[in-house]
């Protein structure tokens, strides 16, 4: 029940993947290139309706927090994003999971949306799982901008060290 | 919605500012440049529910005690009311907690005062009926209602633990609601806060030092009483000699607590108590290589399997704001007790919106409509009661490769019926009270218009692992207590079978969930546990 960047292991997916990943991509923590044109790809169809494909910025500023929160996030955790996203972007495992026999980066919005599909259909729960790690993990990385936070209602006071609020009640009253 | 981000929010009330002038001895691990050697009576692993109190209990009974703590301390002067920072700071694994096929999230504090310091502040003492099976069933003495209540009333005296005098926000409120309109009974939950503005940050950490956390109650108590806290630093495992424990080695962790810095911290102590919480207190027991003839540690660990409906009403609901949790029903709790369907308990969760987020396991122009619908969202919670029934063991405690824990819990069928019962239950207490549309926690639900659309789809959903979405906070059980050494792990004073000097004290003792929000339950075992090993050491 969560949030935030709710993944759990998902030692599994390692060993449906027989590809040797690369380093983090420049300027990233921990989102290697390949991780990068999936999420490019994936983002937008997360995202319908608040992130457009051709919206660059946008994309650019989740993918930024994404990596942020991957680096919030436990070395075990992270491996297992990680081993999820070896399955999506290595190509045999991910054309069966997804559908997309193509790179991600030649991907269009509808094949995003079918890969999504696909994943979360499937019998096999550790395709569910990875369904569920993705886009929880895009989705919260976008609402942990406080932007777009605020566009979802959520404009929360500003904290201010030291400072008693004017009428503070000394027990249980209203703010 | 309400835009509150003109409204400043200050403190004057963070206790850990004046710690020079009152003297205590706080040491950040990930600073030491060499080895640290420390020799106390009682060394104490963990600050959260159960730790905090026996450092108060026993460093008040003039032993000298030290704490551990392996995430940072932060506190009331940090704590800003944004999810980012506290998801990271103040969370096992930033969040990113689950059992081994991922299919539950695990939220649990990793900080000094452990979950108190991030839980939404609801207190209930251990229901009557959870202690008799204890004592009927799983060979537990000592833990009767009359025994345990003194208990539970000093630390409800202590924490401030009352009923919430105030009215509902309107997320608690609908749940008040339905169950008048259905005829479901309900109540007001009793909070441990004292000088509570409403806010509805709990689980962000108090900017207001409102809510009475170990982090600015016991501990800073433990520490007026010369007890040394120690945070930053991991435990790996007990030190034995022969059959006695003789303390704990610890590792110290870096400034954002991911990775260790190589400096060990090593401390003798006459007793030794784990209190690092269900799954990490079995832990350090595993890593320990302690004697285990039953293969009991770490087995029969309990999570109140949880899940949800969320509703889009008309009105605004602003389910991010407000105390978090104030009504609750039981209704569904106790119809058996460890025969038949599991029982549940309803209550409402906090909705700031990256938490929430997460809560819908859907994608695309659903997720975005309902996000942007998220102040007119109301969200219903069913807590499984698990480890009762025969069907319901709980999950098991394992060590991975570089010896941290792991939670295998599959969701199995009886949870799963569980699942699809309490979804009927809220969704229709839901368009009962004049919701537009509704889902209930699956991956191939939608908003469903009408109570029949919606009980047609959870008839013809598959109710399946990882198809439907169940987490937990509360995580209960792994070192059971109890009067026969091959079903449990500890007596009933909480010292284990096996070994001499070493205790545990927190929720990991439970010999099944407790069927309610479990602070309170710890607090006042633990003060039961502690007080008389006080008396026994001062003897």
């Amino acid at each position: 029940m969560t949030g935030a960047a709710a993944l759990s292991t998902m030692s599994a997916g390692a060993t449906l993947s027989g590809c040797t990943s690369s380093g983090p991509a420049s300027g990233m923590k921990h989102l290697r290139p390949e991780d990068l044109d999936l999420l490019r790809a994936m983002t937008p169809a997360v995202l319908k309706g608040k992130i457009a494909p051709t919206d660059t910025a946008a994309i650019d500023q989740t993918l930024e927090s994404f990596d942020t929160l991957m680096a919030d996030l436990s070395a075990p955790v992270v491996a297992g994003v990680l081993q999820a996203f070896d399955v999506l972007n290595f190509g045999l495992t991910r054309g069966l999971t997804t559908g997309q026999w193509s790179a991600w980066s030649k991907a269009s919005l509808e094949d995003a949306e079918t890969a999504l599909a696909r994943l979360r259909e499937s019998g096999i729960g550790l395709l569910n799982a990875i369904y569920a790690a993705v886009i929880r993990l895009i989705i919260s990385s976008y609402y942990l901008i406080p932007e777009n936070a605020a566009s979802a209602g959520f404009m929360p006071p500003r904290k201010v060290a030291s400072v008693v609020p004017a009428g503070t009640p000394a027990e249980e009253g209203t703010p | 919605m309400t835009d509150q981000s003109m409204v400043t929010i200050g403190n004057t009330t963070d206790p850990y500012n004046n710690a020079k002038a009152r003297g205590w001895d706080i040491t950040d691990a990930s600073a030491l440049t060499t080895p640290l050697e420390l020799e106390a009576d009682v060394v104490i692993v963990g600050t959260g529910a159960g730790g905090g109190t026996a450092a108060e209990t026993l460093s008040k009974a003039g032993l000298s005690v030290v704490l551990l703590e392996a995430g940072p301390l932060k506190t009331s002067s940090q704590f800003d009311m944004q999810e980012r920072g506290a998801y990271r700071d103040l969370y096992q694994e930033g969040t990113g907690r689950g059992t081994k096929d991922g299919g539950m999230v695990i939220l649990q504090g990793r900080s000094v005062g452990g979950s108190t310091t991030v839980n939404w502040t609801t207190s209930f003492r251990t229901p009557p009926e959870t202690l008799k099976f204890w004592a009927d069933s799983m060979g537990v003495s000592g833990c009767s209602v009359e025994e345990l209540a003194p208990h539970f009333a000093q630390m409800e005296e202590r924490l401030n633990i009352h009923e919430w005098p105030q009215a509902p926000n309107a997320n608690n409120g609908m749940l008040q609601r339905a169950s008048e309109k259905l005829g479901y009974d309900w109540a007001t939950i009793h909070r441990n806060v004292r000088g509570c503005l409403n806010l509805g940050f709990c689980g962000l950490g108090c900017p207001v030092d409102a809510k009475q956390s170990m982090l600015v109650t016991t501990i800073p108590s433990a520490l007026d009483n010369k007890a040394k806290l120690i945070h930053h630093a991991r435990v790996v495992r007990v030190l034995r000699d022969g059959d006695s424990v003789t303390g704990i080695e610890a590792e110290a962790l870096t400034p954002n607590v991911r990775g260790s810095t190589g400096q060990t911290i090593t401390v003798r102590a006459t007793r030794t108590i784990l209190a690092g919480g269900a799954i990490n207190t079995p832990a350090i027991l595993l890593r320990s290589a302690v004697p285990d003839p039953q293969s009991r540690i770490g087995k029969r660990t309990f999570l109140h399997p949880t899940t949800l409906t969320m509703a889009i009403y008309p009105e605004s609901i602003d389910p991010f704001y407000g105390a978090p949790q104030s009504i609750y029903s039981d209704h569904f709790q106790w119809q058996n007790v460890h025969t038949g369907p599991v029982g549940f308990k309803l209550e409402v969760p906090p909705l700031q919106p990256a938490f929430a987020a997460g809560f819908y396991s859907t994608a695309g122009e659903e997720i975005s409509s309902s996000m942007d619908q998220l102040p007119n969202t109301q969200c219903m919670i069913a807590l499984l009661r698990d480890g009762f029934h025969e069907d319901s063991q709980g999950g098991v405690v394992e060590l991975g490769d570089a010896g941290q824990p792991i939670l295998d819990y599959p969701i199995n069928e009886y949870l799963l019926e569980g699942v699809r019962r309490s979804w009927g239950i809220m969704l229709e207490m839901q368009f009962a009270t004049g919701c537009t549309s509704a889902r209930p926690a699956h991956k191939q639900a939608r908003h469903y218009s009408t109570w029949k659309e919606a009980k047609a789809a959870i008839a013809e959903l598959q109710i399946a692992p990882h198809k439907v979405t169940v987490g937990s906070a509360h995580v209960m059980g792994g070192s059971p207590m109890g009067d026969d050494p091959k079903q449990s792990v500890t007596d009933c004073d909480g010292k284990f079978h096996h070994l001499d000097n070493l205790y545990v004290m927190d929720g990991s003792l439970f010999p099944t969930s407790i069927g309610a929000n479990p602070q309170l339950s710890i607090y006042g075992l633990v003060h039961k546990l502690a007080s008389k090993l006080g008396a026994q050491f001062t003897a």
